[in-house]
């Protein structure tokens, strides 16, 4: 009940927030031009590419989920709204998963925007439609791990920049994983560290159309612990 | 409503708060007095539920903080020095954020209520970014009563605002009491006089006083003090002819004349007066000393910093 309180203010916030609104205008921005290249192209030298737009979001999260989650609990805490929050009779638990809801949520109805993008392309040719909802699926939950990156880095931190820094070096890292993963000449180093790497998780296999149970536990294991973290910042509030 | 029993908290080696422990019935207002950083809201913030005490404990409605800490919470209203506020937000949909936080039942219409209370029914679809100072206060009030809580706390709620609000607050502070238990911290000692009916001083984490306005006052001197002016002796002169009288405990000189502390329910005006014509001076003015607030305070912290330092306590002239 306090999480869903908490996940509508939330929401609100999204939805009346000019820079939410920015940032979801870059995003469909950015993933409507590699969209049309795609579309482009696909007229003559390839058949188009049915996860484009999960593909070009893989990379733009790591830039906009830091944005997207740098101000959940680091401004509460600045503005004193987090004290107030826990002298509420609300587990602390609650205010946390209800504000990465938030964040989710609103990450997700920009990726339901984006099936724009799929609509136009089914008008025009005959999209592999296995591979868009296996790719939608993945870079879903790709998009939830990014943001609890960023929501634990905001418990840490009463400053937005510092938090969205933070966040942003912190998914950068996991992401280059995956290209360190490919020039490494032993093969079991380079497997594990594929292994922990986002893209090593989306880009050979949601994007390619291939739904895995370890990747899914992958990218929810990530959202798990992100949380479980960023409660234990929040409880340690009350130590101090 | 409120029992507090040896409420402590330590960070590190700094005893923030030192075995506090003092009570407050249903309808009371207490208030918490001290200077800046003598404790006051970390107290207010164990009682609240946010900080866990480091040793001892308190009970809220009869629910311990600890313990019971959910129960405990239900039945406080707070309000903190700084009111948190979403600016994005309008009037009415913070304030039922917090009543619906809180689990009120029939949040939207019990915010209606309280937002006639505190008179921003008016401005209930305004953004809170859009309000002053003295309406923001109002509505940091309104958060803290949506609920309709058995206690309500207000670190400084007079701070920061203009003096008709002031009076504004202090007013509606009073209100509450008919229903509430309310703990009230200020640092301005007029206002504990006027506000509240039992004052707790607090300094260095530690109550070095508690009563009511009055009592306080009283238990002070141990009786009244006069001030006397007189012309025609020295000081000398005046203080064995003073000092001589039975009742007066001692005096001090101040400014053209002289303080004197009486014990306890002597009344030696009529003496002072004889003795002062009958050695030929002159008595030019002898009035009542009324203790206030203020001397207490300042005495008690005081005396506080002056064994600290090492040093007595003692007036020089």
């Amino acid at each position: 009940m306090s999480t869903w309180i908490v996940f509508r203010r939330e929401i609100a916030h999204y939805f009346t927030s000019p820079f939410a609104y920015l940032i979801g205008f870059a995003i469909l921005l950015v993933t409507g031009l590699f969209f049309t290249q795609d579309l482009v192209a696909s007229f003559n030298t390839k058949p188009a590419d049915a996860a484009v737009v999960p593909n070009t979001l893989s990379i733009l999260m790591v830039v906009f989920a830091p944005l997207l989650t740098m101000r959940l609990l680091a401004e509460e805490k600045r503005e004193g709204i987090l004290e107030l929050m826990l002298t509420a009779p609300v587990p602390d638990g609650s205010i946390v998963i209800g504000k990465f809801l938030g964040a989710w949520a609103y990450f997700s109805i920009i990726l339901i925007i984006t099936l724009t993008y799929q609509i136009i392309l089914a008008a025009i040719t005959q999209p592999d439609f296995g591979n868009t909802i296996s790719a939608y699926l993945g870079i879903w939950l790709y998009g939830g791990a990014t943001l609890g990156v960023g929501l634990v880095f905001s418990a840490f931190t009463e400053n937005q920049i510092v938090a969205a820094f933070f966040s942003m070096v912190t998914l950068i890292v996991l992401w280059l994983a995956d290209q360190a993963g490919q020039v490494i000449g032993s093969v079991e180093i380079a497997r594990i560290v594929r292994q922990i790497s986002l893209q090593g998780h989306f880009s050979t296999s949601f994007s390619a159309g291939i739904i895995r149970a370890e990747d899914i536990v992958f990218f929810s294991g990530i959202i798990v612990v992100m949380l479980f973290i960023a409660i234990r910042a929040v409880e340690s509030n009350r130590w101090r | 409503m409120i029992e507090v029993h040896n409420l402590t908290k330590r960070y590190g080696g700094f005893v923030a708060v030192n075995h506090i422990s003092f009570t407050a019935r249903k309808g009371e207002i207490v208030g918490l007095l001290g200077p800046n950083g003598a404790g006051k809201t970390t107290t207010m913030r164990m009682l609240t539920g946010y900080l866990p005490p480091s040793e001892g404990s308190a009970k809220i409605a009869g629910y311990d903080i600890e313990s019971d800490s959910m129960e405990a919470r239900r039945n406080v209203g707070y309000m903190p020095e700084r009111i948190p506020v979403y600016p994005d937000m309008t009037v009415h949909g913070y304030v039922k954020f917090w009543a619906e936080l809180r689990g009120t039942p029939n949040a939207a219409a019990r915010t209606d209520d309280i937002l006639k209370r505190v008179q921003l029914y008016d401005r209930r679809s305004k953004l809170v970014r859009q309000l002053s100072k003295g309406m923001r206060q109002r509505l940091g009030l309104a958060q803290a009563l949506v609920h309709n809580p058995a206690v309500i706390i207000l670190d400084e709620p007079t701070i920061g605002i203009d003096p008709a609000q002031v009076i504004e607050v202090r007013e509606t502070v009073r209100a509450l009491g008919k229903d509430h238990t309310v703990l009230f911290s200020t640092h301005i000692l007029s206002e504990a006089e006027q506000v509240c009916d039992r004052v707790l001083i607090i300094n260095k984490g530690q109550i070095v006083a508690q009563g009511t306005p009055a009592d306080l006052r009283a238990h002070m001197r141990g009786g009244s003090a006069l001030y006397i002016e007189i012309i025609g002796a020295n000081d000398e002169q005046i203080r064995t002819l003073i000092e001589k009288i039975n009742g007066v405990q001692q005096m001090s000189k101040r400014g053209a004349g002289y303080v004197i502390d009486l014990k306890s329910g002597a009344d030696v005006r009529a003496e002072i007066s004889k003795r002062v014509s009958k050695a030929g001076y002159t008595l030019l003015e002898i009035r009542q000393e009324r203790t206030t607030l203020e001397d207490v305070f300042l005495e008690l912290t005081k005396s506080e910093e002056a064994n600290r330092m090492g040093s007595p306590a003692g007036e020089s002239t």
